[in-house]
C-alpha cells in the first residue's frame, strides 16, 4: 500500500479525485456543446455523451464513497430548510400572480386547475415539477 | 443515421468535438496512470471499466467528424 511505498506518485484517493473533478468538468462541457449544436446528429451525440459521462461520474463517486475516499457533505439543518422553503413558497406565489396578471387568467396555465390545487402540499412525498 | 439530419459542421461544433476528444484523452491517460500505480485491485478494476467507456466516447467523437467530412465545403463560404 502507499504508506509502505515511498515511490508512489500520488495516493489512489488523490488520483481518483482528479479523475472525478475532470468528469464533472467534462459533463459541463458536453452540456454546453449540446446546447450550442446546430446539426441534429451532433446535438444527439453530445446529449448521449453528457448522459453517459454523468453516469460514469456518479458510478465513480459511489465507488469512492464505498472505499471511504470521499467524505459526504454535511447535512443541511432543519431550520435552514424551513427558511429556504418559506422563501421558495413566496417566490412561487408571486410568480403565479405575475403569470395571472400577464395572461389574464387565460391560456394553458389557468386551465391546469388540478396542478394549482396540489401546489401548496409541501409535505407530499410526490415530487412536484413545475 | 439519416442523412437528412446531417448538416455541415459549424466551426464551433468542430472546436467542441476537438476539445471533447482532448478531454477524453486526458481522462483515459489519468485512469491508465492510476491503474498502473495502484496496489488496490478494486481501484484497478474501476480504472479499467472507466477506460473502456471513455475509449467508446472518443470513438464516437471521431466517428462524428468522419460522418461530416463529406458535407464540409472545401472553400470558405
Amino acid at each position: 500500500m502507499y504508506a509502505q511505498n515511498g515511490s508512489a506518485f500520488m495516493a489512489d484517493e488523490d488520483l481518483l479525485n482528479t479523475v472525478l473533478a475532470d468528469l464533472k468538468r467534462t459533463v459541463r462541457e458536453y452540456t454546453t456543446a449540446a446546447t450550442e449544436s446546430n446539426c441534429p446528429s451532433v446535438r444527439r451525440t453530445f446529449t448521449d455523451l453528457t448522459m453517459d459521462t454523468l453516469r460514469l461520474q456518479g458510478e465513480l463517486y459511489n465507488q469512492m464513497s464505498q472505499l471511504n475516499m470521499y467524505t459526504a457533505p454535511g447535512k443541511a439543518l432543519r431550520q435552514d430548510i424551513d427558511k429556504q422553503l418559506q422563501t421558495a413558497q413566496q417566490t412561487q406565489t408571486k410568480c403565479q400572480q405575475f403569470v395571472q396578471q400577464k395572461t389574464g387568467g387565460a391560456g394553458a396555465y389557468a386551465q391546469a386547475g388540478n396542478i394549482q390545487a396540489h401546489q401548496p402540499n409541501v409535505h407530499s412525498q410526490n415530487p412536484y415539477y413545475m | 443515421m439519416h442523412s437528412a439530419q446531417m448538416q455541415p459542421l459549424s466551426g464551433k461544433e468542430l472546436e467542441y468535438i476537438a476539445d471533447s476528444i482532448s478531454n477524453e484523452d486526458l481522462l483515459i491517460k489519468q485512469l491508465a496512470a492510476t491503474a498502473g500505480v495502484t496496489q488496490n485491485a478494486t481501484v484497478h478494476q474501476i480504472c479499467l471499466q472507466q477506460i473502456s467507456s471513455h475509449t467508446h466516447h472518443m470513438n464516437a467523437l471521431i466517428q462524428l467528424m468522419q460522418q461530416h467530412q463529406q458535407y464540409a465545403p472545401t472553400q470558405p463560404q
